[in-house]
């Protein structure tokens, strides 16, 4: 543990902890464009100077590339060092464009920060800027070279992290070029991160571009509903439209970075067609007068067929408040069935690989980065879970072995750059006893239970790759109340009518069968079926909390308040002519407030 | 004057390998193989004082026992022909006149570091000398000087040329190594240093040519024979001096280490042309500072050449006369320096045109005052940057400032440069 005063602070690090962070860990931030936690030192920016007062080296050094060492004194005021930092920042502005305000980074640019605190304002540089062509690199990330500091960290990440091929660093001298080696779209399905990593504004978010400032965004910490993995991020929306969503750090679970499908998927709450208004058979009615209608159609449906008849329909998409509500609902209905799964084969992998899960076999993402032996089995990693694809390039890089079982992995779309493996029979053939940190990376989605068992009995850690978002808190449910899959259910034949709550269900559903009532937020041929419809809020709109396929428990925060988009709304609707609380289609709830609401009416709401 | 490296070579002429036997080639390497353990040749390179003739004049000796004996996996020797310094070109005469001699001394030194395959990574426009190393190496393995078991021992070495695909900083031993490698030709971070963790992870040394060209006379004739061939009794050994510019000869000389620049110039170079007064020069290759008069007298060996506030770097000697505008001079050497960064690190890549564009309006009469100080700050600043290349760079610019003052002054006063005529 070496021992360090910087600018008179003590500070106590791990070894092998840098300067830079050594600072960091009591309140100081040098400035650095090319070193990143996860990305490791470069030592090409040169911002991170520091000058060494005392101890084994002495002098301006890069914070960055030095080990904390005992006895170090180390000034981050000192004149020389600021005379140095602000030299760098003036060199990276001789070719940086002065446009700020055209530029879809300003306000949450790095090196717009640095430079303002760098002190560099009047230029001495009188030349001309060079300039570059940009390419065009996809529908999701813009190019613009001109604004390049060549801190090397998107080839660094792309490159190194990601195992990206089509992306790199040409060039020389002041004309080093990062880019493609022709035009088209980026290929690693990590591209996003670009965005989020690239300090000024080489890199932005195309699909978000020139919409809104850094401090007109409504943000919040949110959980990534994509998969079963759980990463966190953190959606950027503004005039209830959400705009983008970028990667948020947590160690354990995604460190820094998401994948492309999580990271763009914010068509679906923004679409048009999603349910907005409660409706009654079609037409359109408040939220009160939907349930009402509902409560008098249960009534009725419940003398009919009994409440054996009644099914409450559920799926690993919704919050665990809601699934608990859910449970709720059937106790208080007495409804013959209460399903979270759609399919039998579904239902019974998940609730096993719940069953066999603990605390000491579960396994996080940041457990597999640091695995030395990896099994993945009959899984698609890059299509189930992107993510812990990623996570496995780590451990390979590390010297970690990895070995496929089973048909499913596949080893083309991009997979065959991240990780070389070796393909094993069986998991008896995997040599799990020759590793310290060996671990199972398991699919549930293809092979029966049988893998799944074996899997758990060779006594190493175990991930699961489910799916849905909250797939392992529905399974923990599901177990606890006797839930059955909807498709075991069917073939009981007692199913009469469903309520339906983000449930998705098979379309070849028998027009016998009542829907009545579907509450989501995604329009399905369920909300299409249904007597009633309730629009819900989607995960950015709402509080809520998701079980990860570890069985971690993450919280979300209401990222933006529900409602049409002013970008959607006809000119009848906006400029709003009339007073009212609520923005159009603001009066949704989330699926757990339906539920109590109906839980009211029907006189439980307090028991 | 003894020479050791050009002995026996003919200007405009590749030494074939018969010759190079028959005047007593591959002996040192029979020598050694017979007669010496690896430890003991080494002991012998660490004894003549030989340093490094590539630029940093490190003691060789001293650079191979940081090699770490004990690692598991092999160790590299790399011999660095990436020469393109501006001034400097006695690897290709050396190389062009007799390849054989380096074959030879990385024979001798793969012995001594216990290294079973090395490198020899050549310049990409030094065509001659790469097909003379080629052949030279295929002749060497026919006659059992390379391959396995040399001449019966148990010592077996493969040698590889390589050709660079171009750039001034594969010159640089960690950007060779990645360029070697197949990476972009980036330097790395040190520490790990080569010797340690070089090319694919293992322990490696690079040295120059000229460096393992000398050690067959060292061998051959003992270190301290080999020591005394030097002028002066600090330096050691002879150095292959490359002369250019304003003189009456200009080529490349072999000359003991530790004679004055005055010496270099008045004897082997012819003096100056007529008409030309000695005004300064480079002493060692396009990144050190001038010389000027003053410095007639300082001995042309490392510590004398460093103490004079230059560095005898790769001994590329260019000299300038009376009508030479030494602002032009270092505007040439910054242009070819900022166009070879590597464009890795901030200061390099964006300080040396900013240099360059400096020194552009300065010598066009359209300087200011502050210019100055914007060369100031970066022959300081430039020294923080990643590799040597920048603050080598930055030599002739500390030499103009420091020596050069008032001809730099009067580029601003008067508005042009006051060399031009009309």
């Amino acid at each position: 543990m070496p021992e360090l005063i910087i600018d008179d602070i003590p500070a106590h690090v791990p070894e092998g902890t840098n300067v830079l962070e050594a600072a960091r860990s009591i309140g100081i931030t040098i400035p650095h464009f090319c070193w990143h936690p996860a990305l490791g030192k470069a030592g090409a920016c040169r911002a991170c100077a520091v000058k060494m007062l005392e101890g084994p080296i002495k002098g301006i050094q890069m914070s960055c590339m030095l080990p904390a060492q005992d006895g170090m004194v180390v000034s981050t005021t000192d004149g020389e060092a600021v005379a140095m930092r602000r030299a760098v920042i003036e060199w990276l502005m001789i070719n940086h464009p002065h446009d700020c305000p055209v530029c879809d980074e300003g306000g949450e640019c790095q090196l717009q920060d640095y430079t303002i605190a760098g002190g560099h304002s009047i230029r001495r540089y009188n030349g001309l800027k060079r300039t570059h062509v940009n390419q065009y690199l996809g529908e999701q990330i813009e190019h613009e070279m001109n604004r390049c500091i060549q801190c090397y960290r998107c080839v660094h990440f792309y490159q190194e992290y990601a195992g990206g091929t089509d992306f790199g660093v040409m060039g020389r001298a002041g004309s080093v070029y990062f880019g493609r080696q022709q035009d088209g779209q980026l290929e690693s399905p990590f591209s996003g991160n670009l965005a989020d990593i690239c300090p000024t504004g080489v890199f932005t978010d195309k699909t978000a571009r020139f919409r809104a400032r850094y401090w007109d965004y409504d943000m919040a910490p949110s959980i990534c509903p994509g998969c079963s993995l759980g990463c966190n991020t953190v959606p950027m929306a503004r005039y209830r439209e959400l705009l983008k969503v970028t990667a948020r750090r947590n160690d354990e679970v995604n460190g820094w970075f998401i994948c492309d499908r999580g990271r763009f998927s914010n068509t679906a709450v923004n679409a048009p067609e999603r349910p907005r208004q409660a409706q009654v058979d079609d037409e359109a009615v408040s939220m009160d007068i939907a349930l009402d209608s509902l409560i008098e159609r249960l009534t009725g449906f419940l003398e009919l067929h009994g409440p054996e008849g009644l099914a409450i329909v559920g799926s690993p998409r919704m919050s665990q408040e809601a699934a608990i509500m859910a449970a709720r609902l059937r106790e208080v209905t007495g409804a013959g069935t209460l399903c979270y799964f759609g399919d039998v084969l579904h239902a019974e992998r998940t609730l096993e690989a719940v069953s066999l899960l603990n605390t000491d076999n579960s396994t996080s993402q940041e457990d597999v980065r640091q695995a030395d032996l990896i099994a993945i089995m009959e899984c698609d990693l890059l299509t189930e879970a992107p993510m812990m694809a990623l996570a496995v390039r780590q451990a390979w890089r590390n010297g970690a072995r990895i070995f496929i079982v089973g048909s499913e992995c596949r080893l083309d779309s991009g997979q065959q750059n991240l990780y070389e493996v070796g393909a094993a029979v069986s998991l008896a053939a995997v040599p799990f006893t020759e590793a310290r940190r060996p671990l199972v990376i398991c699919g549930i989605r293809h092979k029966g239970l049988e893998a799944i068992r074996d899997t758990a009995q060779l006594g190493v850690k175990t991930s699961f790759i489910m799916d849905g978002p909250n797939a392992f808190g529905c399974a923990m449910l599901a177990l606890e109340q006797g839930a059955i899959s909807f498709s075991e259910a069917l073939a009981g034949g007692r199913v009469k009518g469903i309520i339906s709550l983000e449930a998705d269900l098979p379309p070849e559903l028998s027009p016998e069968i009542r829907v009545l009532a579907a509450a989501d937020w995604l329009s399905t041929h369920l909300t299409e079926k249904a007597e009633v419809v309730l629009p819900v809020t989607s995960w950015v709109e709402m509080d809520g909390t998701y079980v990860n396929n570890e069985g971690r428990t993450q919280h979300f925060k209401q990222v933006m308040k529900p409602g049409v988009p002013i970008k959607g709304l006809t000119p009848e609707l906006h400029p709003p002519r009339i007073h009212r609380h609520d923005p159009p289609g603001g009066d949704i709830l989330p699926t757990e407030k339906i539920i109590s609401e109906l839980l009211e009416r029907l006189g439980a709401a307090n028991e | 004057m003894e020479q050791i490296l050009l002995k026996h070579t003919h200007h405009g002429r590749c030494l074939s390998f018969e010759e190079y036997r028959f005047s007593g080639g591959f002996e040192a390497l029979a020598k050694a193989l017979k007669d010496m353990t690896p430890a003991e040749v080494q002991q012998d390179v660490i004894d003549s004082g030989l340093r490094g003739r590539g630029g940093a004049g490190f003691p060789t000796g001293k650079k191979w026992s940081f090699v770490p004996r004990d690692l598991p996996g092999p160790r590299y020797l790399i011999c660095n022909c990436d020469e393109m310094e501006p001034g400097t070109y006695k690897d290709r005469v050396l190389l062009e006149r007799n390849p054989h001699l380096l074959v030879e001394g990385m024979a001798l030194a793969c012995y001594a570091l216990e290294v079973h395959h090395a490198f020899i990574f050549v310049r990409y426009g030094y065509e001659q000398a790469a097909g003379n190393l080629r052949q030279s190496i295929a002749a060497a393995g026919r006659s059992g000087f390379l391959g396995d078991n040399i001449l019966g021992s148990d010592f077996s070495l493969e040698l590889d040329v390589h050709q660079s695909a171009g750039r001034y900083i594969c010159g640089e031993e960690t950007a060779l190594i990645n360029a070697l490698e197949g990476k972009r030709a980036n330097p790395r971070a040190k520490p790990p240093f080569p010797a340690i963790k070089g090319l694919w992870g293992q322990p490696t040394v690079v040295n120059n040519v000229e460096t393992l060209a000398n050690i067959p006379a060292i061998i051959t004739g003992g270190p301290l024979l080999w020591k005394n061939l030097a002028a002066t009794p600090e330096a050691a050994g002879t150095k292959l001096f490359c002369i250019s510019g304003h003189v009456v000869n200009t080529n490349c000389f072999e000359l003991p280490l530790g004679m004055t620049l005055g010496e270099i110039i008045d004897g082997p170079s012819g003096g100056m042309r007529s008409g030309s007064r000695f005004k300064a020069c480079i002493p060692g290759g396009a990144a050190t500072p001038y010389f000027t008069e003053a410095h007639l007298g300082v001995p042309m060996d490392f510590d004398p050449v460093a103490k004079a506030g230059s560095r005898l770097g790769t001994g590329g000697i260019v000299v300038f006369d009376q009508n030479t505008c030494m602002v032009a001079v270092t505007l040439n050497l910054i242009r070819f320096f900022a166009r070879e960064s590597c464009g890795w690190c901030t200061p390099c890549r964006e300080g040396l045109p900013f240099v360059r564009h400096t020194l552009e309006r300065i010598e066009a009469g359209r300087g200011e005052s502050n210019d100055i100080d914007i060369l100031r700050e970066h022959v300081h600043m430039l020294n923080y940057a990643f590799c040597a290349l920048a603050p080598g760079a930055m030599g002739p610019v500390e030499g103009l400032l420091r020596l050069f003052y008032d001809e730099l002054e009067a580029h601003i006063l008067e508005k042009k440069c006051p060399f031009k005529k009309q």
